[in-house]
């Protein structure tokens, strides 16, 4: 495509000259990887110099933008860990004789106040609020006591003094301000925080509640949808999102395909939708696999909030929030799956859950793959790219060279057959920075960042 | 080109007992191999052609129940895998429904669905367990199909009640029994209202309730999720916590022990238990995994 190269730049900047290299790769590189290591959720904060990664061992490692340095002001800050602690502990239902995993689910940030920050993190039946703040400084000369802390004897003092604040190694807390427990029977799949900053959403299979930020012990069932019996249920909710400017709308995804956008205004339980969003199957290309190929399992509004993007097993689909019957945009992540699609099922591959995420621009999306391949669309331009995370081309501002699988016939040099894929390596966890073009990619165990070539 | 049919075929040895399931010792070996076996089944499917769709077709369905089958002893299956896959056996079965409905006879005459209801069989009702009596109506059935269909011949032949029964049980379990008061205060909406099913299933569901009321401990101890089973039975709501599969069945059974108040729950199961348990053996046959399950619980009710 001729024409003039757009500035790059801050922002997303959808021009083809847009060139990925590496910037960082974070953990392990065992080839044994404990379970526990993977990276079950990835999410910037709002700012973008904060990112959390969430792994199945309940543990949430946030690192932290440095400041860029004045000696190479071109060169982005490094993130590096700013605070590692375990949010959920494995626990054991008695009731149920059931065991609750402490792998976190999702993490949503939320927007900041004041100097701490805090977030939202969850694993299958808790949500908790995790304040993480600085102390720089600390307080010496008490009066009461020495400075090992041991009390002193009152008779034995004298004189009066004011204790005075001395500088010392940062140090960076997390501590549990709220637990919300107790509400979900399914396993929640999705938090929101919600436009107002004082509310939030949890959903579940078959439920989605609504909590203050401030009350744990009570909680707003809003949508219901398990059927009286059992047998009769069919569908199950997915994903749900409030929407990023009006919060009273809600969305959520369906296991049938199906997203239903729900208004808070209209009754307190909302399981009439205001908005129901299905495409029409296309008859010629139905089989077995139909219906679970088309679940649903990643739904995101994009920040400017007219568009939300769906991701189903072999696609990604953008919706236009006025119009139901169809989405405006479709992208194949990786049809070729399309013919595997019983051997993916007999390895159950075809339940992998796949997020996606919108640039800051919303002008290119993004969403993983097996392999370790991760897919970019770019909007305006309909051009696509496939990047691979890997050790290989782990070398600093390296060049990311796009991937291309081969679907049959000759395979060309450089080309991946679809029989070589590695399906155990799949990329289901993107994030993408707030406003400038960083992508955080987390593969299995390691978290790899990549940023734009700086032209 | 190899036929990929021969090729999966070399590698599996077509005999029901590959398909027998047996619960508890075994399962592990049996089950590696049946994986193996799918494997192969499953990437001829992908590349296969020439593999005619009502073959397909029940390749899959078996792949479903299948894994609905493995699904139902994990402790907790996932809901979602669980509807997704019960959708496309429901799928499966409507067309094989309207099939069955254009053409007279297609079923095997050895093999219909009154012939699955004998003792002993896992009332799931996936008839993946043979015992000796239908293998020889099956293979009396194999006759009849052409030598050129060894895949169809061992593909087990699975009516329609088998399919549905499979779909409810599973989903039964998972309707898990929800705290009516739990340490937060939910608002109504989101509570379950109590139940009320059509069936003779409705005393069982007023009891959970009763029991739930009462805080009793053993009411809310919830062993397996097996009172879905007990549709036709009027059954005693102190056995709601314990694993009563093995007295499920097609055919009727009469009620084990009369209906007790449920002021008495606290004391029963240890009284009522073993002798429960001596009346139904000379009944029904008992699945292995179930007799461990109870042995366990007993040793947790004892304090052992």
């Amino acid at each position: 495509m001729a024409g003039v190269a757009r500035a790059g730049g801050d922002g997303g900047g959808s021009s083809n000259e847009l060139q990925w290299c590496f910037s960082q790769v974070k953990g392990a590189i065992d080839e044994d990887v404990a379970e526990a290591d993977i990276i079950s959720t990835v999410e910037f904060n709002y700012s973008g110099d904060l990112l959390a990664t969430g792994d199945k061992g309940g543990r949430v490692v946030i690192f932290q933008r440095e400041q860029e340095s004045k000696t190479r002001p071109l060169s982005r800050g490094e993130y590096n860990v700013y605070s590692t602690f375990q949010s959920h502990e494995p626990e054991f239902d008695y009731l149920k004789s059931l065991e609750i995993e402490e792998k976190i689910n999702k993490i949503r940030w939320l927007p900041q106040q004041n100097a701490a920050h805090f977030l939202l993190s969850t694993n299958d039946k808790t949500i908790k609020l995790w304040k993480i703040s600085e102390r720089d400084k600390r307080a010496e000369g008490y009066n009461l006591k020495d400075e090992d802390g041991r009390l002193r004897d009152p008779v034995r003092i004298k004189e009066l003094r004011v204790p005075t604040l001395k500088p010392m190694d940062l140090m960076v807390e997390a501590s549990p301000r709220r637990i919300f427990a107790n509400a979900h029977t399914y396993h929640i799949n999705s938090i929101s925080v919600n436009s107002d900053y004082a509310t939030y959403l949890s959903a579940d299979d078959l439920r989605i509640n609504l909590w203050h930020l401030e009350i744990t012990n009570r909680s707003f069932n809003i949508v219901d949808i398990k059927p009286a019996n059992m047998e009769e249920l069919t569908e199950v909710i997915t994903a749900a999102e409030f929407h990023p400017q009006q919060c009273n709308v809600f969305v959520y995804s369906s296991s049938k395909g199906t997203i239903r956008l729900c208004d808070m205004r209209s009754s307190a339980l909302c399981d009439r939708h205001s908005k129901f969003f299905e495409e029409p199957e296309d008859p010629s290309s139905r089989s077995f696999f139909s219906e679970i190929i088309s679940s649903i399992s990643d739904v995101k509004f994009s920040h400017n909030g007219r568009y939300m993007m769906t991701r189903d097993y072999l696609s990604v689909k953008v919706w236009d929030l006025n119009m139901e019957n169809r989405p405006v945009e479709t992208y194949q992540v990786h049809e070729y799956l399309r013919s595997k699609l019983c051997s993916l099922y007999e390895n159950d591959c075809i339940f992998d859950k796949f997020e996606c995420c919108w640039n800051g621009l919303d002008s290119t999306i993004m969403t993983g793959s097996y392999n370790n391949f991760f897919r970019m669309f770019d909007r305006n331009t309909r051009r696509d790219t496939t990047l691979e995370a890997s050790r290989e081309s782990s070398k600093s501002r390296a060049i990311l060279k796009p991937r291309k699988v081969c679907t049959g016939g000759k395979r060309k040099k450089d080309e991946i057959s679809v029989d070589s894929l590695d399906f155990n390596k799949k990329i289901l966890h993107t994030a993408w920075h707030p406003t400038e073009n960083f992508i955080a990619v987390a593969a299995t165990n390691n978290l790899y960042l990549f940023q734009d070539k700086i032209n | 080109m190899q036929n990929p049919e021969s090729s999966c075929l070399d590698s599996f040895p077509f005999s029901e007992g590959n398909y027998l399931f047996m619960l508890g010792r075994g399962l592990k070996r049996k089950l590696s191999d049946y994986e193996e076996n799918m494997a192969g089944l499953s990437s001829a499917f992908d590349s296969s052609r020439s593999l005619p769709y009502p073959l397909k077709r029940q390749l899959v369905l078996n792949m479903c129940l299948t894994k609905l089958q493995t699904y139902k002893m994990l402790v907790e299956p996932n809901l979602h895998r669980s509807v997704l896959i019960a959708n496309t056996v429901r799928q499966i079965q409507e067309e094989m429904r309207q099939e069955s409905n254009q053409q007279p006879v297609n079923i095997c005459p050895g093999i219909t669905p009154s012939s699955h209801s004998y003792p002993g069989m896992e009332s799931s009702g996936i008839s993946l367990q043979l015992p000796s009596g239908i293998s020889q109506q099956e293979s009396s059935c194999c006759d009849l199909r052409s030598v050129e269909d060894p895949i169809e011949n061992s593909l087990l032949i699975v009516s329609d009640d088998d399919m549905s029964s499979a779909i409810s049980s599973i989903l039964k379990d998972l309707d898990f029994v929800e705290d009516i008061s739990p340490p937060t205060c939910l608002v109504p909406s989101g509570d379950d209202q109590p139940k009320f099913p059509e069936n003779t299933g409705l005393k069982l569901e007023d009891d959970r309730q009763d029991l739930k009321g009462a805080e009793c401990v053993f009411g809310s101890f919830e062993i397996s999720n097996s009172t879905s089973y007990l549709k036709d039975l009027a059954i005693d709501d102190i056995f709601e916590d314990i694993d009563t599969s093995m007295y499920d069945s097609d055919f009727c059974c009469p009620p084990l022990m009369p209906p007790r108040s449920p002021s008495l729950a606290t004391e029963e199961p240890l009284k009522t238990f073993p002798s429960c348990n001596s009346s139904s053996a000379s009944n029904i046959q008992i699945c292995r995994t179930d007799l461990s399950e109870l042995d366990h619980i007993m040793e947790i009710l004892v304090g052992s």
